[in-house]
């Protein structure tokens, strides 16, 4: 496996709804150890690009154009999953949804805008913890010792693996989300806007740890992100979304 | 880049008086929370929330109070607002005592001092449109007649741009637009002090102008405002001064027109990315930076540990300038 091969390699992913273009035209790779930004304004398509990259599609009647390969991805390297979706609506965007169900999760993953909504209420961190690491090609024998260095490596004390999400600050929450991400040991990791909500201090560092446990963990990362400093500073490769067919 | 979008800064827009009588006049605020553990019997841990705060609004300021989360700023404005009783100090409105006054004698004057909330959709009814939403604020608390109230409702929304939108319900609407009917709900009633705990969270930058601009823009131009936020580049673009807050006290108070914050803790608040962030957990004694800080050296680090610094002018700044840090401004009599 070359360390060179892209993550993701976007072409011309074109997304429609009913009466407007969401996304036209957008292209981008995503290397290994980098991170690729994704910018522009409110409805520009930021997410729905992000989602695009993991092969799920839920506009009607979604993508028109567009291919999507996953290069690092061994003897499936060179599928081009979008082929039999291009234009033939919302049927065949599930059934995508379902033949690439192993992939989310295990190759990809995603870490979501606001943690503290997305995490599992009901289940203890540890729990959601254990349940991604079962995710990976071979799960480990000590899932404890796991978790707990996993929580370390976010900065987080071994006892939020009893917590439950609700009674986590909004800044462990989003680490403990982060945390999940990466347990599966994902080649690619979508993070979702991590930085909302928290103040500009928590923002850094949070967004410094995303970039760091990428890094060591030989991942790419796919960054939607509003503020302009937080781009300049770490981003790779900046993808700038031109924001037409707006909402407002 | 911002100032750019706007023509005139905030000085120019809104004139301060200096002189006058403050709207708003906190001294020696404290504020102590109990915290109970998970169980009945579990002790209960003291919060302090606030720690000897000190500032004024004067008519026609805009004040803003900037810190991370857990800093104090929304005990503070709650305070202000009478929601919340100081522990100890004393808070006066327009020069009347405020805290610690009986709520039948607050009742009649808390129409004054209105309060923009965070979470827009919250805080509307979600079968009331727009225009219902005003008119109610205006015959309830204004005391208008429902007529006036329909004019004069039509006619707030109208200058925040939602005249087009009259009837529309909280869901129907954008996140800005619901905050702009939070806004018109306040200013309708020409306070004299608004206070706006991160009206703009969640919003994408062009729509946070657009919030802030629908709040200070129609503000009554004698009327003061705090305005709680996270974002650097509003409290510089749409305030006359920051008041930077860490662990419950002002750290340091700057009028960013003429200054830049020199606090170190301030500084990286201002620019997260101009110094390794804090990772530590605060001190509990002296300065709560002092871990962090590169200030804290040689002979100084005994007493950054020991004890608290005040508030003191900073030599260098203008007279509005005011620092709490052993190092830049050290206390007059001690030196």
């Amino acid at each position: 496996m070359s360390d060179g091969a892209p993550l993701v390699r976007l072409r011309g992913l074109t997304i429609r709804a009913p009466r407007r273009t969401l996304v036209e035209d957008v292209a981008f790779d995503v290397f290994p150890r980098k991170v690729t930004a994704l910018v522009g304004p409110s409805g520009a398509g930021k997410s729905l690009t992000a989602r695009a990259c993991m092969c799920v599609l839920d506009v009607d009647p979604g993508l028109q154009a567009g291919e999507l390969y996953y290069p690092a991805l061994g003897e499936q390297g060179r599928t081009d999953w979008f082929a039999d979706v291009r234009g033939r609506g919302v049927a065949a965007q599930q059934r995508l949804l379902a033949r690439t169900r192993a992939l989310r999760g295990a190759y990809v993953t995603y870490s979501p805008q606001a943690a503290t909504s997305a995490l599992n209420p009901g289940r203890t961190i540890g729990r959601q913890l254990a349940l991604a690491i079962a995710r990976r090609e071979s799960p480990p024998a000590d899932a404890g010792a796991e978790i707990r260095d996993l929580l370390a490596e976010v900065g987080l004390a071994p006892h939020v693996a009893r917590a439950l999400p609700g009674e986590l600050s909004g800044g462990m929450a989003q680490r403990a989300a982060l945390a999940i991400a990466i347990a599966p040991k994902p080649r690619l990791v979508i993070a979702d806007e991590p930085e909302t909500g928290l103040d500009p201090v928590l923002r850094r560092a949070v967004v410094e740890l995303l970039v760091e446990v990428c890094v060591t963990h030989g991942a790419g990362l796919l960054l939607i992100s509003h503020h302009q400093s937080t781009v300049d500073r770490i981003a790779d490769d900046v993808v700038a979304l031109p924001g037409h067919g707006a909402g407002a | 880049m911002t100032a750019s979008t706007r023509p005139d800064s905030i000085h120019a827009r809104r004139p301060v008086d200096r002189d006058a009588r403050p709207i708003v006049d906190i001294r020696g605020l404290h504020k102590t929370f109990h915290q109970q553990g998970p169980w009945p019997w579990s002790p209960r841990r003291e919060v302090l929330a606030v720690q000897g705060v000190e500032f004024t609004v004067q008519p026609g300021e805009v004040v803003a109070l900037v810190g991370q989360s857990g800093s104090g700023k929304t005990t503070v404005s709650r305070i202000v607002l009478g929601l919340e009783e100081p522990t100890r100090g004393e808070v006066r409105l327009e020069g009347q005592p405020w805290s610690g006054v009986a709520e039948s004698a607050r009742r009649g004057r808390r129409v004054h001092y209105q309060y923009v909330p965070q979470d827009a959709m919250g805080a509307l009814d979600p079968q009331q449109t727009a225009h219902e939403h005003v008119i109610e604020t205006l015959t309830v608390l204004g005391g208008l007649s429902s007529a006036e109230a329909r004019d004069k409702a039509g006619e707030m929304l109208d200058r925040l741009g939602l005249g087009a939108r009259l009837h529309a319900l909280p869901r129907e609407m954008s996140g800005g637009e619901q905050r702009r009917v939070t806004l018109a709900r306040v200013l309708a009633l020409d306070p004299r002090l608004v206070v706006a705990d991160e009206p703009t969270s969640g919003l994408d930058p062009d729509r946070r102008e657009s919030v802030l601009e629908a709040l200070i823009g129609n503000l009554p131009p004698d009327a003061g405002c705090i305005l709680v936020t996270h974002d650097m580049t509003e409290a510089r673009g749409w305030c006359h001064r920051v008041l930077a807050m860490l662990a419950g006290r002002v750290i340091e108070e700057v009028d960013l027109a003429v200054a830049e914050p020199v606090h170190p803790y301030a500084r990286i608040l201002f620019d997260p990315w101009s110094a390794p962030v804090p990772r530590g957990p605060l001190a509990t004694s002296g300065c709560p930076f002092c871990p962090d800080c590169a200030l804290a050296v040689d002979g100084l680090e005994l007493r950054c540990r020991a004890d608290v610094p005040s508030l003191n002018p900073f030599p260098d700044g203008g007279p509005a300038h005011r620092v709490a840090c052993h190092a830049l401004a050290p206390d007059p009599q001690s030196s």
